[in-house]
C-alpha cells in the first residue's frame, strides 16, 4: 500500500512539473516553418526565395535522397559522338515531353505507370496535373520549373501542405518500389530499412511460430515423458 | 475448491496490460482500416470507425494516449527498481533483463521439445515472456516516434531531412504488421490455445496463479520463494466468480476480435504494401 502511494505521488510530481514546465517556460517553436539549421543555410535559402542572386550562389543543394549522379554507365551505350551521348539526359529540357510521339493523345497513366501507385496518387485523390501543372512540362532540374527543388516546396507542396520548407520538399512522392534493385541504387535508405524489416519480420516469425508449435505439442504429447 | 493461490501481478501490471489490450485492438483495427482501405473488408472496418477520415483521428489520438501509457509506464518501471541495489535489482532472478540464463534455458527447451534432455525449470520471468515484453517495448517507440513524424509531417521536416518520411511511413507499417501478427499469433497461443493455458491464462487477469501451476510451470520461482521465506507473504485470495466471468468474457472478446482482424489481414494481404 505505502509503495502505491509513494507511486502515485512521484507520477503526480512529475506531471506537475512538466505542466508547470510548459506553462512557464518560453514557448517552444516548431521552426515556425524555417528550418532549424545554421545561419548560413538559412541565408541561402532567403536568397533563393528572393531570386536576386548570382547564378553561382543558388546552384541546387544536394537534398535529395535520390542518388541522380551522371555515371558513364547511364550514358548511351551506342552514340553518335562522344558529345552526343551526354544528350539523353533529359532532366533540363523546358519541355520533358519534347520528342515524344503521338503526345498530345495520351494519357500520363500510359507511359508513368509506376507514378500511379502511392500515396498521394491513390489516397489523396490528386491527379497528375495538379502538381505537375499544364504543358509544356518542363524538366524536374530544369531552372525555371515549379518542380525544381529548389522552389517545389513553394510552388507546389504548399498548396496542401500549409508552412512546407525545401526539406519537407524533399520527401519522395513516386517513390520506387522500396524492396527492387531501383531502390537499391536510387533511394539506399528506403532499400535497407525496408528488407531489414522484412528480415526482421521474417526472422521472428520463423523462429517464433516452431517455437511454439513444438511447445504445444510437447504439452499434449509429452505429458507421460514429463518428470 | 480453495487453492492456494501466488500473486503474480499487481493491480497497476494488471492496469497497464488492460490499457495495452484496449488500445492496441484500437489501433491495430483504425490502423488496418486504413491499410485496406482499397479492398471491401478495410471499407467495411472503416464504416464502424465513422469513415477513413475518422479512423485516422481515432488512430491518431489513442496513438498519444498510449504514447502517454508508456512514458507512465517507464516511470512506474523506474520506481520498480531497487536503486539501492541496483547490480541485484537489474539482473538478479526477479529482472526482467534478459541474461546467460535464458540463453541457457532457450537451448534446454528446445532440446526438451525433441525429446532429449529434461525441461529446464524457469524462474519468475521464462524466456518468451521477457522476449515479448521487450518485443512490445522497443516496437511502441518506433511506433510512437515514426507516428509523431507522420502526424505532423510539416514540422518533422524542419527537424529531419523530408525524405525521412518516406522511411517512416514504411517502418510505422512494417512495425505495425510485426507487432500485429506476433502478438496475434504467438502471444495469443502461449495465453489460450496451448494445453497448459487452455481454455485461458488467468494470470494476467486474476493477477494470480495456482499453486500447482506455480509448481509446474516456474519450479525455480518456487524454489526462490521457499528459500526466501516470501511464499506465505505473497499467498492471495482466488477471484470472484463474478470477476471470473467478466474476465473470461472480456478476454475471449479481445482474442477473437484480434483473430477476426489477423485472418482478415492475410486474406486481403495482397491488396496491400508496405510503402
Amino acid at each position: 500500500m505505502r509503495n502505491m502511494i509513494y507511486i502515485s505521488r512521484t507520477i503526480v510530481c512529475i506531471i506537475s512539473f512538466a505542466l508547470l514546465a510548459i506553462l512557464l517556460l518560453p514557448a517552444l517553436s516548431l521552426g515556425q516553418g524555417e528550418e532549424v539549421t545554421s545561419y548560413i543555410n538559412r541565408y541561402k535559402q532567403y536568397e533563393v526565395s528572393t531570386n536576386y542572386s548570382e547564378r553561382y550562389e543558388v546552384r541546387p543543394s544536394q537534398r535529395s535522397p535520390l542518388v541522380r549522379k551522371f555515371r558513364s554507365i547511364d550514358r548511351e551505350p551506342f552514340a553518335y559522338s562522344s558529345t552526343a551521348s551526354s544528350v539523353r539526359n533529359r532532366n533540363l529540357l523546358a519541355d520533358s515531353h519534347r520528342g515524344v510521339k503521338f503526345y498530345d493523345n495520351r494519357r500520363c497513366e500510359e507511359c508513368h505507370v509506376n507514378e500511379t501507385h502511392d500515396i498521394h496518387t491513390v489516397r489523396a485523390n490528386i491527379t497528375c496535373r495538379q502538381c505537375h501543372g499544364l504543358e509544356p512540362i518542363a524538366s524536374i532540374n530544369h531552372y525555371y520549373s515549379p518542380m525544381n527543388p529548389i522552389r517545389r516546396h513553394a510552388y507546389v507542396c504548399a498548396k496542401c501542405h500549409e508552412g512546407s520548407s525545401a526539406s519537407f520538399a524533399s520527401y519522395v512522392i513516386h517513390e520506387p518500389a522500396a524492396g527492387s534493385s531501383s531502390a537499391r541504387t536510387g533511394f539506399p535508405a528506403l532499400y535497407y530499412s525496408y528488407w531489414f524489416m522484412l528480415v526482421l519480420l521474417a526472422g521472428t516469425l520463423t523462429f517464433f511460430i516452431p517455437h511454439t508449435i513444438l511447445m504445444g505439442l510437447r504439452e499434449m504429447f509429452g505429458r507421460k515423458k514429463d518428470k | 475448491m480453495q487453492t492456494t493461490r501466488i500473486k503474480r501481478f499487481s493491480i497497476l501490471d494488471r492496469g497497464f496490460h488492460l490499457f495495452l489490450i484496449l488500445t492496441f485492438l484500437i489501433q491495430t483495427a483504425t490502423g488496418f482500416s486504413r491499410l485496406f482501405f482499397p479492398t471491401v473488408w478495410g471499407k467495411n472496418l472503416n464504416a464502424v470507425f465513422g469513415g477513413y477520415e475518422t479512423s485516422i483521428f481515432i488512430h491518431k489520438w489513442v496513438g498519444v494516449l498510449m504514447i502517454w501509457g508508456f512514458i507512465f509506464h517507464t516511470l512506474y518501471l523506474l520506481t520498480r527498481i531497487d536503486w539501492k541495489n541496483l547490480r541485484s535489482s537489474l539482473f538478479g532472478p526477479d529482472s526482467l533483463i534478459p541474461n546467460f540464463q535464458d540463453v541457457k534455458h532457450l537451448w534446454q527447451r528446445i532440446l526438451w521439445f525433441f525429446g532429449i534432455g529434461s525441461r529446464p525449470r524457469m524462474g519468475r520471468w521464462a524466456y518468451w515472456e521477457k522476449f515479448d515484453y521487450w518485443a512490445v517495448y522497443w516496437g511502441m517507440p518506433l511506433l510512437a516516434i515514426t507516428g509523431i513524424m507522420l502526424m505532423y509531417p510539416v514540422a518533422a521536416s524542419n527537424y529531419v531531412p523530408g525524405w525521412t518520411l518516406n522511411i517512416a511511413v514504411l517502418l510505422h507499417r512494417a512495425e505495425a504488421i510485426l507487432a500485429v501478427s506476433y502478438i496475434f499469433i504467438v502471444h495469443f497461443y502461449v495465453g489460450h490455445l496451448r494445453p497448459s493455458s487452455f481454455p485461458m491464462n488467468e494470470a494476467m487477469f486474476a493477477g494470480s496463479i495456482p499453486m500447482e501451476e506455480l509448481e509446474e510451470e516456474k519450479p525455480a520461482w518456487f524454489d526462490q520463494l521457499k528459500n526466501e521465506g516470501k511464499l506465505e507473504t505473497i499467498k492471495v485470495k482466488p477471484p470472484t466468480l463474478v470477476y471470473k466471468i467478466v474476465y473470461f468474457i472480456f478476454g475471449y472478446a479481445a482474442l477473437g476480435f484480434g483473430v477476426y482482424l489477423l485472418v482478415n489481414g492475410i486474406i486481403y494481404s495482397r491488396y496491400i504494401t508496405l510503402h
